[in-house]
C-alpha cells in the first residue's frame, strides 16, 4: 500500500487492517453504535457534546481488525468549538479505509448537510441510518434504498441502542465500496475558485490528495481554524491566494459561506424528500412533557425540586448501609482479619486493622449511596433533560455572564469534576470556557457526598439531609457568584452566543443506565483500592512515626506522630472556624489526594486505635452479625423511602441510634456549628488532584494554580464565616 | 447584506416564518446557515423560557434555543395570523 507523507504522517497499514472513521451530527447515536459492535463501554447521554475526545475500538471481522474512531459530534466540518475541530483534524490527518456518516433519520435534511460536506473527501462512505424508531414514532416512514440511490453509497437502516441492524455494517467496514461521485454542483464562479485551489495544493505534498478538495472551499468559505493551520504549518501561499480569491468573488457580490451553506441544503432538501415522499405530523411524548417540564413558571420550580428529590434519596436511602458497612461489616472483617494476622508480626495487624480497614472500609461504606447518585445522575443524562436544564436556567447564567450550556458541565460535576472540565469543550466562546472551568470545583463532586453524609448523620440527626441538600446549594451559589465575579474581569465573555439543541426525550434503557450506574461505582470502588488506600497507607506510616525520642514506630501516640506533630503546627488557622483540632486539621492534609480522603483519614486516626486490637472472629460469627446487620440496613433504606417525600423538619434528635462508629466519634469531636463549618471547608477547597491535572491540561498551569489558591482563600472565610453565625444558633 | 423583511424576534409565539437572510454582522451566522437557517427555511416559535429568554424554536425538525437578541438579525417573512 502507498503511504503518502501528511502533517502527520499516516503510518503504514496492513492489508488486514481497516481504519474507519465514525462521524455524524451530535447525539445521533455514534457512540451507542460503536459501543454495540465493539461491545465497548463508552460514554453515552442524550445531549449535544457527550463524546469530546477522540477514541477508539477494535472489532474482527471476516479475518479483519476493523479500527473505529469515535468522533466528537459536528454539525459541519468547519468548527467552531474545540470538539469539532478534534474531528475535523481526525478526517484531515487520517487517510481513513471508510467513513461512517451515522444519521439521524428523523432530522435527515440537516444530517445530510454534513453528509454532503463528508462527500467531498471523496473516500469510501456508508451510511448508518440511525434512530428508525424515533422517526417511526414521528410518522415519518424512511426509505434507505431510496436515500442509497439518490446518494450513491450503502445505507443502512438500524436502531442503535437496541443493535437492530448493526451488524449489517459490518461487511462493508471489511470491505468499503467504491467511492461515491456524487457531489453538490455549486456556482460555476465557485467551483472555478475552488479548481484553481485544488490545483495549486497539488504543490503541497503534506496535504493528502483527497483532502484538497475540501481545503479549497473551506479556505474560500472562511474557516479561521483551517486558515491558522495551514498558515503554520507552511502553506501561506495557498491560504494567500485563497484570499485573492475571496475578494475577487466578493466583488462580483458572491459569498462562498452562503453560496455553500444554500446549494448543500437545497440538496440535502431535496434528497431528504426522496427518501421521505410524504410525512404526517404527529404530537410527540416530548412535546407533552415539554409543556410542563419548560413551563414559564413552573419549569424552574419542578427542576430545583427534583434536585432535591435526588439528593435526599441518596442520603436517606444511602445512609443505612454505611452504618452496615461502617458498624457490622468492618467489624467483621477486622475480626476475621485478626484471626488470620494473629501468627504475624503485630504491625501487620496494626496496618490492616488500625489503618487500610478504617480507613478504605469508611470510604467503601458510601457505595450504596453513590450508586443512587450515579444511577439519578445516568437518568439525567440519558433522558433528554440534560439541554431543558441548560434552557431553564440559561437567563440566570446569564446573568453571572456565562450562557445555559454552560451549565452541563455544572450539573455533570455533580458526579464527579474532572469530565466536566472536559466537558467544557463544547462551549463555543474560549472565554466563557475558561470562567466555567474555573468555577466548576465548587460543584459537590460525588467524592465530598461521604463527607456530608457522615458528618450530617453524627451531628444534625434528622435535619441530616437538609444539611446535604445545603451543601449543594452552597457550592452552586458561590460557583456563580464567582462566574459573575470573573466575567467582569475577563472582557469578551458575551460576544459569541451559542446555539443550544433540545434532543427528543428518550425513556434511558435501562441497562444503559445500570451499566453507567456501575461504571462509575467501580471506578470509585478501583480508587478506594488504589489512590485511597495508598494515601491511607502513607498517612498510616505518617501516624507511625515518632518525632521525639523515646517512642517506638507504631507503638506513638497519634498526637505524638509526624503526622499528629504537622497537625497541630497548622491547627490554629482553623481557630476561628472552630474546628483546630489536630485530628481535623490533619484530615484535610491528604484530602488534597482526593476529597473522600478526609473521611478515610477521620476514620483512621479516630478508630484506628480502637480498632487495632478487635477480637477475632470465627467465620460463623462473622456470618451472623453480618447477616443481622444488612437486614438491619434493608430494613432501614425501605423505610427512609418515605422520608424522601417528607418536609424537611429542623429539630435535630441525636437518637442514640447504633450507627458507624466514625460517627459516634464525630458526635464527640465537634460542635454542630463546627462540624457545619468543616463541611463547608471541604466543599470549598482544592479539589482533589485529578481535577487540577485536568484544569491544567485544558487551561494551562498557571490558571490550574490561580484556581487553587483562591479556592483555598474562599473555603477558609466562608468557614469562618459560617462558624462565626452558627455558633450562636446551633 | 441589509435587509428590509420582518426580523424573527418580532413574530409571536406559536408562529412560522420563512427566512430570508441573516444579517452579516450576526456573530451566530455560519453556526445558523450550517444549521439550516438558509433562505427559504421555516422557522416555528414555540415557547420562551422562564423570565422569557432564550426562545425555542423548531427549523428544519430540530429543537433550537435561542436568545431574542439573536433573533433580531435574522429576517423572515412572515404574515401576521399565519399560525
Ligand atoms: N431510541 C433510540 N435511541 C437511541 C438510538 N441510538 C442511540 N440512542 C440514544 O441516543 C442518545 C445519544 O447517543 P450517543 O451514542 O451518546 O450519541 P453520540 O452521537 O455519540 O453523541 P455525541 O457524542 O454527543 O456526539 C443516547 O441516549 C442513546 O441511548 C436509537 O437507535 N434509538
Ligand atoms: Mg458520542
Amino acid at each position: 500500500m502507498l503511504t503518502i507523507p501528511t502533517l502527520n504522517a499516516v503510518p503504514p497499514r496492513d492489508a488486514r487492517e481497516r481504519v474507519v472513521l465514525v462521524l455524524g451530527n451530535p447525539n445521533v447515536g455514534k457512540t451507542t453504535l460503536i459501543n454495540a459492535l465493539a461491545g465497548t463501554n463508552m460514554t453515552v447521554g442524550n445531549w449535544s457534546g457527550v463524546t469530546v475526545e477522540k477514541r477508539e475500538a477494535k472489532v474482527y471481522f471476516a479475518g479483519k481488525a476493523i479500527h473505529l474512531t469515535d468522533l466528537p459530534g459536528a454539525y459541519s466540518l468547519s468548527p467552531n468549538t474545540p470538539e469539532e475541530l478534534i474531528t475535523r483534524t481526525a478526517l484531515l490527518e487520517a487517510a481513513p479505509d471508510l467513513i461512517l456518516n451515522v444519521l439521524d433519520a428523523g432530522n435527515l435534511e440537516r444530517n445530510l448537510y454534513l453528509t454532503l460536506q463528508a462527500l467531498e473527501f471523496g473516500l469510501p462512505m456508508v451510511i448508518a441510518l440511525n434512530l428508525m424508531d424515533e422517526a417511526a414514532d414521528k410518522g415519518m416512514t424512511v426509505n434507505a434504498a431510496a436515500l442509497s440511490q439518490a446518494i450513491g453509497i450503502p445505507v443502512i437502516p438500524m436502531v442503535a441502542s437496541s443493535g437492530r441492524g448493526v451488524k449489517d455494517l459490518l461487511r462493508f467496514m471489511a470491505e468499503p465500496p467504491a467511492p461515491t461521485q456524487t457531489r453538490p454542483t455549486y456556482p460555476l464562479a465557485l467551483e472555478s475558485a475552488a479548481h484553481q485551489l485544488e490545483a495549486a495544493a497539488q504543490a503541497f505534498e503534506k496535504l493528502l490528495p483527497h483532502t484538497r478538495r475540501y481545503v479549497a472551499l473551506n479556505l474560500l468559505e472562511g474557516d479561521a481554524s483551517l486558515r491558522s493551520k495551514l498558515t503554520i504549518t507552511g502553506h501561506g501561499a495557498l491560504v494567500a491566494q485563497s484570499d485573492g480569491l475571496t475578494q475577487a468573488l466578493a466583488s462580483t457580490n458572491l459569498e462562498p459561506l452562503l453560496e455553500l451553506a444554500e446549494v448543500r441544503y437545497s440538496e440535502a432538501n431535496r434528497i431528504a424528500r426522496l427518501a421521505i415522499p410524504s410525512f404526517e405530523h404527529r404530537r410527540t411524548l416530548t412535546e407533552r412533557i415539554d409543556r410542563w417540564a419548560l413551563h414559564p413558571y413552573l419549569g424552574i420550580p419542578l427542576f430545583l425540586l427534583s434536585m432535591l428529590l435526588v439528593f435526599r434519596l441518596t442520603f436517606s436511602v444511602g445512609a443505612p448501609f454505611v452504618n452496615f458497612i461502617g458498624g457490622p461489616l468492618q467489624e467483621t472483617l477486622s475480626g476475621w482479619a485478626a484471626a488470620l494476622l494473629q501468627p504475624l508480626p503485630s504491625v501487620f495487624g496494626a496496618l490492616v486493622n488500625g489503618a487500610l480497614i478504617p480507613g478504605v472500609g469508611t470510604v467503601l461504606a458510601f457505595v450504596p449511596t453513590l450508586l443512587i447518585l450515579y444511577l439519578a445522575m445516568s437518568f439525567l443524562e440519558d433522558s433528554g433533560y440534560m439541554a431543558r436544564a441548560a434552557f431553564l436556567m440559561d437567563r440566570t447564567m446569564r446573568s453571572v455572564g456565562l450562557d445555559g450550556k454552560a451549565f452541563i458541565p455544572m450539573i455533570l460535576g455533580f458526579g464527579c469534576n474532572v469530565p466536566a472540565v472536559y466537558a467544557t469543550r463544547t462551549l463555543e466562546n474560549p472565554k466563557a470556557r475558561l470562567i466555567t472551568t474555573m468555577i466548576l470545583p465548587f460543584m459537590s463532586c460525588s467524592a465530598r457526598l461521604p463527607v456530608y453524609v457522615i458528618f450530617s448523620a453524627a451531628l444534625f440527626g434528622s435535619a441530616g439531609s437538609t444539611v446535604v441538600w445545603a451543601m449543594y446549594v452552597l457550592g452552586t451559589s458561590v460557583a456563580l457568584l464567582f462566574a459573575a465575579v470573573l466575567s467582569t474581569r475577563i472582557k469578551g465573555v458575551q460576544d459569541i452566543p451559542g446555539v443550544l439543541e433540545l434532543p427528543p426525550y428518550r425513556l434511558p434503557s435501562a441497562s444503559v443506565m445500570w451499566k453507567h450506574g456501575v461504571n462509575r461505582t467501580r471506578s470509585f470502588v478501583r480508587r478506594a483500592g488504589t489512590t485511597i488506600a495508598t494515601t491511607v497507607a502513607v498517612v498510616w506510616l505518617t501516624l507511625s512515626i515518632p518525632v521525639s525520642t523515646g517512642q517506638g514506630f507504631a507503638t506513638v501516640a497519634p498526637r505524638d506522630s509526624l503526622f499528629g506533630e504537622i497537625s497541630s503546627a497548622l491547627a490554629p488557622v482553623f481557630a476561628p472556624a472552630g474546628f483546630d483540632t489536630w485530628q481535623a486539621t490533619g484530615a484535610l492534609i491528604p484530602a488534597f489526594v482526593a476529597k473522600e480522603v478526609a473521611i478515610s483519614t477521620l476514620g483512621q486516626i479516630y478508630l484506628g486505635e480502637q480498632a487495632s486490637s478487635p477480637a477475632p472472629l470465627t467465620a460463623l460469627e462473622g456470618l451472623t452479625r453480618l447477616g443481622n446487620g444488612l437486614l438491619e440496613a434493608l430494613r432501614g433504606a425501605g423505610a427512609s423511602l418515605l422520608e424522601v417525600f417528607a418536609p424537611p423538619s429542623l429539630n435535630a434528635d441525636p437518637s442514640s441510634e447504633r450507627g458507624n462508629p466514625l460517627t459516634a466519634a464525630l458526635s464527640k469531636a465537634f460542635s454542630p456549628a463546627a462540624g457545619l463549618a468543616y463541611l463547608v471547608f471541604v466543599l470549598l477547597y482544592t479539589p482533589c488532584i485529578a481535577t487540577v491535572g485536568a484544569i491544567a491540561n485544558e487551561q494551562g498551569r498557571r490558571i490550574a494554580w490561580i484556581t487553587v489558591g483562591y479556592q483555598l482563600l474562599t473555603a477558609w472565610l466562608l468557614a469562618v464565616l459560617t462558624f462565626q453565625i452558627f455558633r450562636h444558633l446551633l | 447584506m441589509l435587509f428590509v423583511g420582518t426580523s424573527l424576534a418580532s413574530v409571536p409565539l406559536g408562529h412560522s416564518a420563512t427566512v430570508e437572510g441573516i444579517d452579516r454582522r450576526h456573530p451566530l451566522r455560519k453556526r445558523l446557515l450550517e444549521l439550516g437557517f438558509v433562505p427559504g427555511a421555516r422557522v416555528t416559535l414555540v415557547r420562551a423560557a422562564p423570565m422569557g429568554d432564550p426562545l425555542e424554536l423548531i427549523a428544519g425538525g430540530t429543537h433550537f434555543a435561542l436568545r431574542r437578541k439573536d433573533l433580531e438579525l435574522i429576517f423572515v417573512e412572515y404574515t401576521e395570523g399565519a399560525a
